[in-house]
């Protein structure tokens, strides 16, 4: 089915973008095929893998599941707008540093799910880390690493803001 | 010519409903898009308008207000998980929320659409169908109330008319609850489309007699259900193991004889009268 387009204006990664985006276009279409944001990951494309885990106004959503037409007045972060010019963010060190990166599909997504966490509970329990990634799928690490470097995100963070 | 599909946002409330009326026929309502996104990618549907109401202001909301207790019809499955006022009046709405699908889909998808899909799966359901959950529509033509129950006509077969909206649900809130809870079984914890789900609450005297329950069985039947067979069974009884496998009996009979004796059986039939039992349990205790 063709498809009208819609006018969107929202912030990416801190920058002002205003596009056209088909009616039924999905917000991973836009970042990858019309933005060539590739960071983000289409795993499943039904929301079961979360490897297109992304930030809108601070929630993290599947942005496979998301009209790209939603994207309007609203904030988005992706991974490409986690590191600083010179440093990684502290959440993309931790995951090196622990090595939680095996294949690396599903680390984008991770990562963002665990920035949304880190945002709203600065010193999660196992229990908040294992509900805020239960919607992000690894088949490489077992998730202890994961586990081990949300952790050591969370003591990062923390020690930087002192 | 070709259609084109067409996105649409309205305003307000009074412009969404003035849109259906005109347009009804050929629209799909959106609102988190979880289930949308993924029919419209496999081309399942076939309507030439997209009606975002995700935004509509009217459709937010959860409150005590003099009908009940009001969940607006676009409260995502997130604000649901944090309200204080359902963990107070309505806790097996909450307790479905907390293990619905994942954060990412809590996030954006709503109760409206949730029960609108009618999927036979939905998690809110049962807890909606034991507080007797009405769901408000809305049209140019004026209000309706309609029991959840009534919604869907058969498996993601949803009975209302095209220029009717859901605004919000209406349960009868309950306090005074000794016992609450909803369980489903999946093939994962997260993300799990329920194959079996169960919610019941219940208030039970000092002496252990139950007076007031109310159970409702997901994902079995086609439609949602009610199982007052059961709720009459055990009011006014004092429950003990064995009473509840017997109740359980029930309502592993009452689930066959509506869906007929499917291959599923062999698994449904033990798993219902398990699931009831283990649920219920922490009654007999007392």
């Amino acid at each position: 089915m063709n498809q009208k387009t819609v006018p969107v204006r929202f912030t990416l990664n801190g920058e002002s973008r205003a596009v056209d985006v088909p009616a039924g276009m999905t917000v991973v279409k836009l970042l990858r095929d019309v933005l060539k944001l590739k960071g983000t990951k289409v795993g499943c494309g039904i929301g079961e893998c979360g490897a297109c885990t992304i930030l809108v106004d601070g929630k993290a959503v599947n942005s496979c599941l998301m009209p790209a037409a939603q994207l309007d007045e609203r904030d988005v972060r992706t991974i490409e707008g986690m590191a600083s010019e010179d440093s990684l963010h502290p959440i993309q060190e931790a995951f090196l540093e622990n090595h939680s990166v095996q294949c690396g599909f599903c680390t984008p997504g991770l990562i963002m799910s665990t920035k949304a966490l880190l945002d709203e509970n600065p010193d999660p329990s196992f229990e908040d880390i294992s509900r805020a990634i239960s919607g992000n799928l690894c088949r490489c690490t077992g998730y202890r690493h994961v586990f081990d470097s949300i952790k050591d995100a969370a003591q990062r963070k923390a020690g930087r803001e002192r | 010519m070709m259609e084109e599909l067409e996105y649409i946002r309205p305003g307000s409330l009074e412009d969404a409903l003035t849109f259906l009326e005109a347009n009804g026929g050929e629209t799909k309502i959106l609102a988190g898009g979880t289930d949308v996104m993924v029919d419209l990618r496999a081309g399942q549907i076939r309507k030439r308008y997209l009606l975002d109401v995700s935004r509509l202001e009217e459709l937010k909301g959860i409150a005590l207000c003099d009908e009940g207790l009001c969940v607006g019809a676009g409260v995502t499955i997130s604000e649901i998980d944090s309200s204080g006022v359902l963990s107070r009046y309505a806790p097996t709405l909450q307790k479905c929320a907390r293990t619905f699908a994942s954060p990412q889909i809590r996030n954006v998808a709503t109760i409206g659409g949730n029960v609108a899909h009618c999927s036979p799966c939905g998690d809110t359901i049962p807890p909606l169908v034991i507080h007797g959950a009405r769901a408000v529509l809305l049209s140019r033509k004026g209000r309706r109330d309609v029991p959840v129950e009534a919604i869907a006509s058969g498996p993601y077969a949803c009975s209302l008319p095209s220029e009717e909206l859901i605004v919000k649900f209406v349960l009868k809130p309950e306090p005074e609850l000794t016992f609450a809870d909803f369980i489903k079984i999946g093939r994962r914890k997260a993300l799990a489309i329920a194959r079996i789900s169960l919610a019941a609450m219940a208030r039970q005297a000092e002496d252990g007699m139950i007076d007031y329950l109310r159970v409702s069985l997901g994902s079995c039947t086609p439609t949602p259900w009610r199982v007052e067979e059961v709720e009459n069974f055990l009011i006014g009884r004092k429950p003990t193991g064995k009473l509840l496998w017997e109740a359980g009996k029930i309502l592993a009979e009452k689930t066959i004889a509506i869906t007929g004796r499917r291959p599923s059986a062999v698994y449904k039939e033990p798993a219902v009268q398990g699931l009831l039992v283990k649920m219920l349990l922490p009654l007999a205790s007392k």
